[in-house]
């Protein structure tokens, strides 16, 4: 549980607050953002390997912050956790480079598996 | 498609019938000016017209003026059948509201093409109506999404942490379970929304309709399309 970390981006602060309890919870250490901004502000000081973004930010949008979040860091693992998404921005999730998305509202379950499994890869990656 | 021919002229009326029925149209034949513009008005009347210009009583100039009075709606295209052939009186006729001519005698390829060239026309803004009313559709249940996920996110997340947090055994849990069961009905129902892929509308209380989310939201077959 060396490096649990979790960075969240959501300008909803009731959804920011949601997040960071229920992956405290599961023992992970969580950061938030409310906006693509702050986020990428965030990573260039303490880089995150798993993020749970919002499609719909204010400024810079969650699908061009995973871009750049993949461009610059290349080794994190980003999800999309979005209130709407139609099927052409499905498939622009897909391209942008996020590992998985998710409708809100989005269960537990799936969120604590989608970090557990983000971890994991990491893991494996690093034995390597 | 429907198609409504107004002939005063009884022999005339019934090779245009006869013809039209030919070629797949369902024909709503009528004799003079007033009957016709009565058939124009009714629920479900045909698009397409065909009439002639000469008519006791209202002639076909006139039904096409009363009929663009009418604003119906949806597109109506009206072909003039005419032995007129001045110029003036194809402007007048086109000025009247009518969207073609055809002069007597006519030849039946020619007929048959500014026809189709009607069916065309209908077709096309039918389906442009379609596809606006669709993306009407969509951009709303966007919206909707949108706003509704939001604080669906936190009951049904807080209520998931709660459920956590209290003994099964407490008559509070079973209570919150109600409540998860609803939010997770209300979900559920924006899930749906999100699938969207066609315009469909189903009769509500009295006059108005209500969008058929269930049909509405179905994965469109190939094929499956009754234009």
């Amino acid at each position: 549980m060396a490096d649990k970390r979790i960075l969240v981006v959501d300008d909803e602060i009731r959804i920011r607050d949601l997040f960071s309890e229920v992956f405290s919870r599961a023992g992970y250490t969580v950061k938030t953002a409310e906006s693509a901004e702050e986020a990428l502000e965030i990573m260039v000081k303490t880089p995150f390997m798993v993020l749970f973004l919002d499609l719909n930010l204010p400024g810079l949008n969650g699908v061009e912050l995973c871009r750049r979040i993949r461009k610059g860091w290349p080794m994190s693992i980003c999800f999309a956790v979005t209130g709407y998404a139609s099927l052409f921005e499905l498939s622009e999730c897909r391209d942008a480079g996020f590992e998985d998305c998710f409708t809100k509202p989005a269960t537990l379950a799936d969120l604590l598996a989608a970090a557990e499994h983000a971890f994991t890869k990491i893991e494996r990656w690093k034995k390597r | 498609m429907k198609v409504l021919i107004a002939e005063d002229e009884f022999i005339s009326r019934t090779i245009l019938e006869a013809i039209l029925t030919k070629w797949g149209f369902e024909v709503v034949a009528t004799d003079d000016g007033e009957s016709a513009l009565e058939a124009m008005k009714q629920p479900n009347a045909p698009q397409l017209a065909l009439l002639d210009w000469m008519m006791p009583g209202m002639d076909g100039l006139a039904v096409c003026q009363e009929l663009r009075k009418l604003k119906r709606r949806d597109t109506v295209y009206l072909i003039l059948l005419t032995s007129k052939s001045e110029r003036g009186d194809i402007i007048q006729g086109l000025e009247a509201g009518a969207d073609d001519y055809i002069a007597k005698p006519y030849n039946n390829e020619e007929l048959r093409a500014r026809v189709h060239v009607g069916r065309r026309m209908i077709t096309i803004q039918n389906e442009l109506r379609e596809w606006e009313k669709l993306q009407g559709v969509l951009e709303m249940a966007g919206a909707v999404c949108h706003e509704l996920n939001q604080p669906l996110q936190s009951i049904s997340g807080y209520s998931e942490l709660l459920l956590l947090d209290i003994n099964e055994d407490d008559t509070k849990y079973q209570t919150l379970q109600k409540i998860k069961s609803q939010v997770d009905r209300v979900a559920q129902l924006t899930r749906k929304i999100m699938k969207i892929t066609r315009y469909q509308s189903k009769p509500y209380a009295g006059e108005s309709r209500i969008i058929d989310i269930e049909y509405a939201s179905q994965i469109k077959k190939e094929n499956d399309y009754d234009g």
